[in-house]
């Protein structure tokens, strides 16, 4: 038995706090039993409505990070397939998505791998190509979103200038360079409109970057031309 | 867990006093215990967060690797190669709305199974500047237009059939040179524009465009469909150069894109435009039983010789949707036959309707394989999708076990529930209904990858293989889909379902006669159970086919459609022709059933003919369309160019190569005035969704930043909680 006054002792104490506290409870509990035995039995129940909520939250937080990352694992290897040429290739069997391109940023070792359609259920894996414009690589304006605190949180840093390359079968390569970034409201489709078949991308994320919350009106936008 | 455990000590063991940490502490400072405290709450933090994200990891991968939905459904993946580029474009914004607006006021006379209509459009101009309109803007699929008028104050100047490029040039000289003109092209056989130059500021220009069809019926009664706008197209293919009004690039695949495309009014934004005003005289020429507008509340009142009068209960309607017109004879006065003659010169033009026989006995069947093609593209979201949904599950489940079939849903993709067709036992079908709701209506409509799928070329002998395709019909390349039909089609048949409350029609009927099929309409929920229990009533009727029509001899009859499509039940046979003189019987013959064919025939003598107005003007419609339709079995377009444009031009007909145009002789826009020119912006059809029609910014933000602060914040409640509520006893033991 000995008393917990050193530095050294410390992590020893946060492991062993833990039974610690579960065997001190029998002995609280008869102390208890001739004070206010009510008030501390909600004290526990809160405690632990606190500790459940706390978990759930924390866990569907961390859920959204991991399957973001996970998935990114996943559809690399989708990905690998596609480009020796399997058409549409499901990262997993049931998957109602597939790899259409690889977009990175050589500066800053960015790589992303995106996914056929913008709809929640894709781009809570990675980022999504938007349905009925052209594919990455392809001439017209090709326009993908994905979510600023996953797969295009490095959109805050990509300045002028900056290349963007992307892949979109085992032969085709195309550059571009970030033109500009803007904040427009969700409802301003104008940055998806076409102009003539020059290729362009447009890479689109929720604004403010720092938001807790989803469901803002404001969209980050940063367009791209190719070299 | 935690508390569940204590709480069981504490009635189990209530004895147990000795705790190594107590009297620990108890010789503890109280530095040294408050430092505990906070290593005992971070602790807790610790170990929640550890679960947390242990939990999240776990689910993730189990998420990933087993079933989040219990999906018996194999996906089949698409044709290798077919990566779509399609284009849903925008204009760049800031382009101005302010164009003339349009009223349109519409006169229909129906008299037996054709009609006639006098649509007038008035443009008139808001605005301090001179002004061009053009309006995009629908018709039925087989009208014949054949006259325009321009009308100017009480001045009427009466349009010019010519040549497509020479209109456009007069039409161009009278607009550069401050001349009133109008011209009317056609876009699609169910798709015309009119353009109108120079409408003085705060003035207007009245066109009159006349058309004549003949009716759609069956052996449920007749319909009259007045289509009132152009829902937004797909434009599938890579942009090409050239830009018109439209929002729409060009692209290889729809090279006439700008034109088809015009501007579409927000409807959060815009109230409703271009107001319609409809009346229709209904002369059926037989007593009715009852007379229904679908879509529409109508006001009827019946005239003098046993017709009717309808006209629009509102007065005026948004042109946003479809008006139909349905009227069902009484029983006994049901036609079976009618011959209708116009005399023009030395030519007779005849219109030619017999409906033959139902078939009494149910006649042995074979087992069917059908593919049922479900569009699932933005235009379909919103209460079209609700509808297909509706028809397609209630059509799987009325399928029979000895039958098969399969489900493909399209967007800017296409998959099959099944690699193959499935037989319909309850499984499979349970499973259809539920993959089927479970659908969302989004992205392009790359409707070629459908029917790659759903069409294989094949024979199927010893059974029938039917294509049911569930669509709005709203893309921009129809003519490259009815060339894929015909050459993939095999022994297959293709049904369209037109869905929703502005379906292509052209499309619709195009499709369904390049599949040798059929089509219906569905425009609401409530009409699905009817309209597909008739649907299948003929796909499981054996058809009639290879009908014959044998003019007397003599007659030197030059009939069109060339060749009569098989029928299914309860559907007529329609056909005009061309005759030198009208003497003699007419001869029809055909074969039905599927298991053993049966001949069926009917006569019917010429001279009982009854003259009709406007029969050559049909007939004229009637070879174009069949010279036009050539063009996909390889005909050479000079050539059918050449032999549309001769007919167009003696029946005054508007067609892919000719338009019609007035010209007002006297300029009246002042030189130094300039010309301000726009697209009638149009609405949005009533029940569609803008945002999945033309995109939306996509949502690029979750809540986990949320969910782990908030998590935070409980778990370091839950471990302040515990922690006092430990530390309390303990206080009240020492003390």
């Amino acid at each position: 038995m000995k008393t917990l006054t050193s530095r050294e002792d410390w992590p020893l104490g946060v492991e062993c706090a833990w039974p610690a506290t579960m065997h001190a409870a029998p002995a609280q509990a008869i102390v208890r039993d001739r004070t206010d035995p009510l008030a501390h039995r909600w004290q526990l129940w809160l405690a632990s409505i606190a500790l459940a909520f706390g978990v759930w939250q924390f866990g569907q937080g961390s859920y959204i990070q991991a399957k973001a990352w996970l998935a990114q694992v996943l559809i690399k290897q989708a990905w690998a397939r596609t480009l020796d040429g399997k058409a549409q290739a499901r990262p997993w069997p049931w998957a109602d998505t597939w790899p259409v391109a690889r977009i990175t940023v050589p500066d800053r070792g960015i790589v992303r791998y995106v996914l056929a359609g913008a709809n929640g259920r894709s781009i809570a894996f990675g980022p999504g190509h938007v349905f009925g414009t052209p594919l990455p690589g392809d001439a017209g304006n090709s326009v993908i979103g994905a979510h600023r605190d996953t797969h295009f949180a490095f959109l805050r840093e990509l300045h002028p200038g900056e290349e963007i390359v992307v892949q979109k079968s085992a032969a085709t390569i195309r550059r571009y360079r970030v033109e500009d970034s803007e904040i427009v409201d969700k409802r301003e489709t104008r940055v998806m409109a076409q102009h003539g078949g020059e290729p362009r991308l447009t890479l689109i994320t929720c604004y403010p970057f720092d938001a807790l919350r989803a469901g803002g009106p404001l969209r980050y936008v940063v367009s791209a031309k190719a070299i | 867990m935690n508390t569940a455990l204590r709480h069981s000590r504490e009635r189990g063991n209530p004895g147990i006093k000795s705790n190594p940490w107590i009297p620990a502490s108890a010789g503890m400072t109280s530095q040294a215990r408050s430092r505990l405290v906070v290593v005992d709450i971070i602790a807790y933090v610790v170990l929640a967060f550890s679960i947390g994200l242990a939990t999240a990891v776990s689910l993730a991968g189990v998420v990933l690797l087993l079933a989040q939905e219990a999906q018996a459904a194999e996906f089949v993946p698409m044709q290798p190669a077919q990566a779509q580029q399609g284009t849903l474009l925008l204009k760049a914004k800031g382009e101005t709305l302010a164009v003339p607006a349009v009223a349109t006021d519409a006169e229909i006379r129906v008299s037996g199974i054709v009609a006639r209509a006098v649509v007038k459009q008035t443009y008139r101009n808001p605005y301090d500047a001179w002004f061009e309109g053009i309006y995009v803007f629908p018709l039925p699929e087989n009208a014949a237009v054949d006259h325009l008028r321009m009308k100017i104050g009480e001045r009427v100047i009466e349009g010019d059939i010519k040549e497509r490029q020479a209109a456009r040039a007069q039409y161009e000289q009278a607009k550069s040179s401050g001349q009133r003109a109008a011209l009317v092209e056609q876009e699609r056989p169910n798709m015309f524009t009119t353009s109108v130059a120079n409408i003085p500021p705060h003035g207007e220009i009245t066109v009159e465009i006349e058309y004549q069809q003949t009716l759609r019926f069956d052996a449920q009664g007749y319909s009259l469909r007045f289509p009132m706008v152009v829902g937004p197209r797909y434009i599938p293919g890579t942009p090409t150069e050239g830009r018109g009004h439209g929002w729409a690039p060009n692209t290889d695949q729809v090279p006439d894109a700008a034109h088809i495309t015009p501007p579409v009014l927000h409807p959060d934004q815009h109230a409703p435009s271009n107001p319609v005003r409809l009346k229709v005289v209904l002369d059926a020429g037989v007593p009715l039983a009852r007379v229904d507008s679908t879509y529409h509340p109508i006001t009827q009142r019946e005239t003098e010789g046993g017709g009717r009068i309808v006209e629009l209960a509102a007065g005026e309607v948004p042109a946003n949707k479809d008006f139909e017109l349905k009227w069902t004879p009484v029983a006994s006065h049901a036609p079976s036959a009618a011959l209708f003659t116009e005399q023009s010169g030395d030519k007779h033009y005849a219109l030619l309707m017999v409906m033959p026989p139902a078939k009494e006995v149910a006649a042995a069947r074979l087992p069917r394989e059908v593919i049922f093609v479900i569009d699932t593209s933005g235009s379909m979201s919103g209460s079209s999708i609700a509808q297909a949904k509706e028809a397609l599950a209630l059509a799987v489940s009325r399928l029979d076990e000895r039958d098969s079939f399969n489900v493909i849903e399209f967007n800017s993709y296409a998959k099959a529930l099944y690699p193959d067709a499935r037989p319909a036992s309850v499984a499979h079908r349970n499973n259809a209904v539920s993959w089927v709701r479970r659908l969302q209506a989004q992205g392009g409509t790359e409707m070629a990858l459908a029917l790659n799928l759903a069409l294989n070329g094949r024979e199927n002998p010893g059974r029938v293989r039917q294509v049911i395709f569930l669509t709005d019909g709203a893309v921009g390349n129809e003519d490259g889909l009815f060339k894929l039909i015909q050459d993939k089609l095999g022994d297959s048949r293709l049904f369209t379902v037109g869905i929703g409350s502005a379906p292509n029609s052209h499309f619709m009927m195009k499709a369904a006669q390049s599949g040798r099929g059929t089509f219906i309409y569905i425009g609401k929920i409530e009409e699905v159970k009817e309209k597909m229990g008739a649907l299948f009533t003929k796909l499981e009727s054996p058809v009639l086919k290879g009908i014959e029509i044998a003019w007397p001899d003599g007659s030197h009859a030059e009939t069109w459609p060339q060749r009569v499509p098989d029928l299914y039940l309860g559907e007529p046979i329609v056909v005009s022709a061309a005759l030198d003189k009208l003497e003699g019987d007419l001869r029809i013959t055909g074969l039905r059933g599927e298991v053993h064919e049966r001949p069926w025939q009917a006569t019917l003598p010429l001279d009982e003919a009854r003259t009709g107005r406007g029969m050559g003007v049909l007939w004229a419609r009637a070879k174009i369309a069949s010279l036009v339709d050539s063009l996909r079995d390889g005909a050479k377009e000079d050539e059918v160019r050449e032999a549309v444009v001769n007919v167009a031009l003696v029946h005054h007909l508007v067609s892919k190569y000719t338009s019609l145009i007035a010209v007002d002789k006297t300029p009246v826009r002042p030189v130094d005035a300039t010309l301000k020119s726009g697209a009638v912006p149009t609405n949005l059809p009533e029940g569609w969704e803008f945002e999945k029609v033309f995109g939306e910014l996509p949502q690029g933000a979750t809540d986990s930043r949320w969910n782990l602060l908030v998590g935070f914040l409980a778990l370091l409640l839950a471990g302040g909680l515990f922690r006092t509520s430990r530390r309390t006893p303990i206080a009240f033991g020492r003390g």
